[in-house]
């Protein structure tokens, strides 16, 4: 075959060449040293960056946790918490389904389903805000204030599953309009004071929101969930949902809203997770 | 440096007196360096992906009205610890999987922080890889040729027959090609990088399922492209376990072309073939 008929995707010969055989000798021994020292290094920096649980599992005694390992893992949840954020558009909205592919949606309260006694005493503060005064809402007040919104859209878990329903509740961006956020702020702090711990103990549940997603217009404070006011194990009465965040984002049964310059703590960043979550 | 150890080797090799071996190049330096670093990045990947698995299985079955285990990986955890001699006393057979092909169950947070890092690496290799293939020329060696199916039968009969060849001690020719791979190898080499591109969209359709709500369209779907993610990880389980074997069964020099870069099994008469 010439070189003609090759095409620019034929295969060409591989290069050949004449090497001395003392210097083939030596380079082969350098570069399968230099390997097995490089394979040797990588096997430890590897296996170091395990968890310290897999780590202990697998018989290691020796505590393996750095601030070198935290700073490189931590570094890669920033990394793709930045490329969320920049993925991030207040104009690209997400996927609406029809009714006909609603699917089911479980109680996923990561602890106990609270009782529902706190229902009728409920209402919602706000703070932060550029009036410098609280403000305490009721859900009546709520519900007749704001234009409701419904939506049918996907509510997808960090656990990896994910489940379509329709919802129906204000615009987050409409309260923001309404009651404005003091001008230095960027960030929500949501709060739960109901959020029960696995045993059933007070575990306040509280999250960081930046505002940007909060404008979002499929970003609601969502009353009702398939036609019906939203039961207890679904956040009664006023949850958040924000399709473009991961379900944990999504506080049921909000009590508080706090607005704020500086980055609120969040309830799953401090337990390893990342903090912005944007999907 | 090895494209230069090449050269200052031939520039040894020009005195006149002195017999020279011959040797083929055959991976560049950036394609050598990627596929070693796919060692750790998809062992990492795999064990944290497993982890992630354990959270939400997609295999998934009615809950046990005794043990209340609805996970399919927890069954087959259950049945190993029940036939394997050795194994009925292990302390949780439900997790016997996730024990040893993950990080470890109830380890979503530090799998996830690890895939990420492994991801975004895997990622960056693959750019490398590219490179090397391109800087090398090698790109032209992967790609199908039409050859391809009539060539792959060939070898195929070969592997078959070899064991009955190896048993009588009888002569069992390899069939010849004048191309860097046979056609068997190069199905194989094609597949994974573009396994590895699937992966990673795939990875991304699952990761940012609204952003990339298109992409996750064309894979079917966010729970779609879950599945597709879950089963292209086990195209490069099933790949390294042959290619590995293999290369151990081919003999040192093809071992070593990955990390030194060339080969010596090139015939003299094969390069004034190519030449003519």
């Amino acid at each position: 075959m010439n070189n003609k008929a090759r095409g620019f995707f034929g295969e060409l010969p591989l290069p050949t060449f004449d090497v001395d055989p003392q210097v083939l000798r030596r380079r082969t021994r350098r570069d399968v040293l230099l390997f097995g020292a490089g394979a040797m290094a990588t096997l430890a920096g590897a296996g170091s960056l395990l968890p310290q649980d897999t780590l202990t599992r697998l018989g290691l005694r020796r505590n393996m946790n750095s601030s070198g390992k935290e700073w490189l893992l931590n570094g890669a949840l920033r990394i793709d918490d930045d490329v969320a954020e920049t993925l991030y558009s207040p104009r690209r909205t997400v996927p609406t389904y029809t009714k006909s592919q609603i699917t089911p949606l479980k109680n996923n309260y990561n602890g106990a389903t609270p009782d529902p006694g706190y229902i009728p005493g409920w209402y919602l503060t706000l703070d932060g805000l550029a009036s410098g005064v609280s403000v305490v809402l009721d859900i009546r007040s709520l519900m007749t204030r704001f234009s409701i919104h419904e939506q049918i859209t996907r509510l997808v878990c960090v656990e990896g599953w994910s489940a379509i329903a329709w919802w129906a509740g204000l615009r987050f961006d409409d309260l923001l309009r309404t009651y404005p956020p003091m001008s230095q702020a960027k960030w929500a702090r949501v709060e739960s004071s109901v959020n029960l711990d696995a045993s059933g103990n007070p575990d306040p549940y509280f999250m960081s929101l930046d505002l940007a997603t909060a404008r979002h217009p499929q970003t609601l404070l969502a009353t009702h969930f398939n036609g019906q006011a939203l039961t207890v194990e679904h956040g009664a009465p006023l949850r958040l949902l924000v399709p473009v965040k991961l379900g944990l984002k999504n506080v049921k049964a909000i009590t508080k809203l706090t607005y704020v310059a500086q980055e609120p703590r969040d309830y799953w960043a401090e337990r390893g997770y990342s903090h912005y979550d944007g999907i | 440096m090895p494209q230069l150890h090449v050269r200052e080797a031939i520039s040894a090799s020009t005195l006149p007196e002195r017999p020279g071996v011959l040797v083929a190049k055959r991976h560049h330096l950036l394609v050598r360096w990627s596929h070693w670093l796919n060692v750790p990045i998809l062992l990492g990947l795999i064990l944290s992906g497993i982890s992630i698995y354990w959270s939400s299985p997609i295999y998934q079955h009615k809950p046990d009205p005794l043990t209340g285990n609805f996970d399919v990986a927890a069954d087959i955890g259950i049945w190993i610890c029940a036939h394997v001699p050795g194994l009925h006393h292990y302390s949780s057979p439900p997790d016997w999987i996730y024990n040893h092909m993950s990080l470890g169950p109830g380890m979503l947070a530090p799998a996830l922080r690890l895939h990420w890092l492994c991801a975004y690496v895997f990622m960056l290799n693959g750019a490398v890889c590219v490179a090397g293939l391109i800087a090398g020329g090698g790109w032209r060696g992967l790609l199908p040729r039409r050859t391809d199916l009539r060539d792959a039968f060939k070898m195929f009969r070969y592997y078959i027959g070899l064991p009955l060849a190896k048993l009588t001690r009888r002569q069992w020719r390899h069939p010849d090609f004048n191309t860097k791979y046979n056609a068997l190898q190069r199905a194989a080499y094609f597949s994974v990088p573009l396994a590895g591109l699937l992966s990673v969209a795939t990875g991304w359709a699952i990761h940012k399922p609204m952003q990339f709500h298109s992409l996750a369209a064309i894979f079917g779907g966010f729970d779609a492209a879950r599945v597709w993610h879950f089963w292209l990880m086990w195209v490069f389980i099933l790949f390294v376990v042959p290619h590995v074997i293999l290369v151990f069964a081919d003999g040192w020099d093809t071992f070593r072309g990955m990390i030194v870069g060339w080969s010596a099994t090139v015939k003299r008469s094969e390069v004034t073939a190519n030449e003519q």
